[in-house]
């Protein structure tokens, strides 16, 4: 969405309207929230869930207009947008495209479509491909990924003898300590990170 | 117990587990097929609205979490793309 708007920002106007959570920790939890560390719990109260929107703004730079619908949901019930949907309201306050419900029916390039066929297609050129990065040329940061497992910790060892160890807090809200030491006596290993 | 009511309660208990399964295909696992009877289903509306219906309005709080402000307040000018979510 965030390309439709950038190039659509000049006609249209562009509105996010944050909801009710989908997949909060205290309910429906997917894999998918943990692996990506987005683990929230459902708002109780409005602060909350201000609070919530205000971390997605921050973390993916989100350049749309927000407005949060407030702690009863007027908005999500008026639209029937949980969880997530996405309409076009013309000049006149009138509804001039509903899409389907999320997230199988949510599909923001009938968005595009609906622009485009008022104001013209915008091209792009296709992607160029960006080098693989290789992790492996990292040894510090390359660690085998335990799930949980109390083993010998992977390391890393570096020319001079020095070596990292990561530690990873085996919870959603995930936190990296990089150790440095000369020696691993420990037996402690601990869920680690691949390297990002 | 009758035969009947054996058969009728061991093809309904089929019928369960058939739905189960399908549930868990269609979710994942069996913890998402919980997951989404319990929590998405009872918030999932198809809701009535269609094209060309006057668009609901509703009072939004700003990023600031002090700020108020009316969907109707952006609709005027130009179309207005509204986009519905949340971060999880």
């Amino acid at each position: 969405m965030v390309q439709i708007y950038n190039d659509y920002k000049d006609h249209a106007d562009f509105l996010t309207v944050y909801v009710r959570e989908a997949h909060p920790t205290d309910e429906w939890q997917m894999k998918s929230n943990v692996k990506e560390d987005v683990c929230y719990a459902q708002p109780k109260n409005l602060g909350q869930r201000v609070a919530i929107a205000n971390d997605f703004i921050k973390r993916f730079n989100y350049p749309i207009a927000f407005g949060i619908d407030d702690i009863n949901n007027a908005a999500e019930a008026a639209y029937s947008a949980w969880p997530e949907r996405l309409y076009v309201i013309d000049e006149s306050g009138r509804i001039a495209y509903r899409g389907g419900m999320g997230p199988f029916h949510y599909d923001p390039e009938e968005v595009r479509a609906w622009l485009a066929a008022r104001y013209g297609a915008v091209k792009h050129d296709a992607p160029v491909a960006l080098p693989a990065t290789s992790s492996s040329t990292s040894p510090r940061t390359n660690f085998p990924y335990l799930a949980g497992a109390f083993l010998r910790p992977s390391a890393s060892v570096d020319s001079d003898g020095t070596f990292a160890m990561a530690f990873l807090v085996p919870s959603c809200y995930k936190r990296e300590i990089a150790l440095k030491g000369r020696s691993i006596n420990h037996g402690f290993g601990l869920v680690t990170m691949p390297g990002r | 117990m009758t035969l009947f009511w054996k058969w009728t309660i061991a093809v309904f208990l089929v019928l369960l587990l058939a739905v189960f399964l399908v549930l868990c295909k269609m979710a994942g696992s069996p913890k998402d097929a919980y997951g989404m009877v319990r929590y998405a289903l009872p918030h999932m509306h198809r809701g009535t609205l269609k094209v060309g219906d006057d668009a609901p309005d509703a009072r939004l709080v700003a990023l600031d979490g002090s700020d108020h402000f009316h969907i109707r307040e952006r609709t005027g000018g130009r179309p207005l793309v509204i986009i519905f979510g949340s971060y999880t």
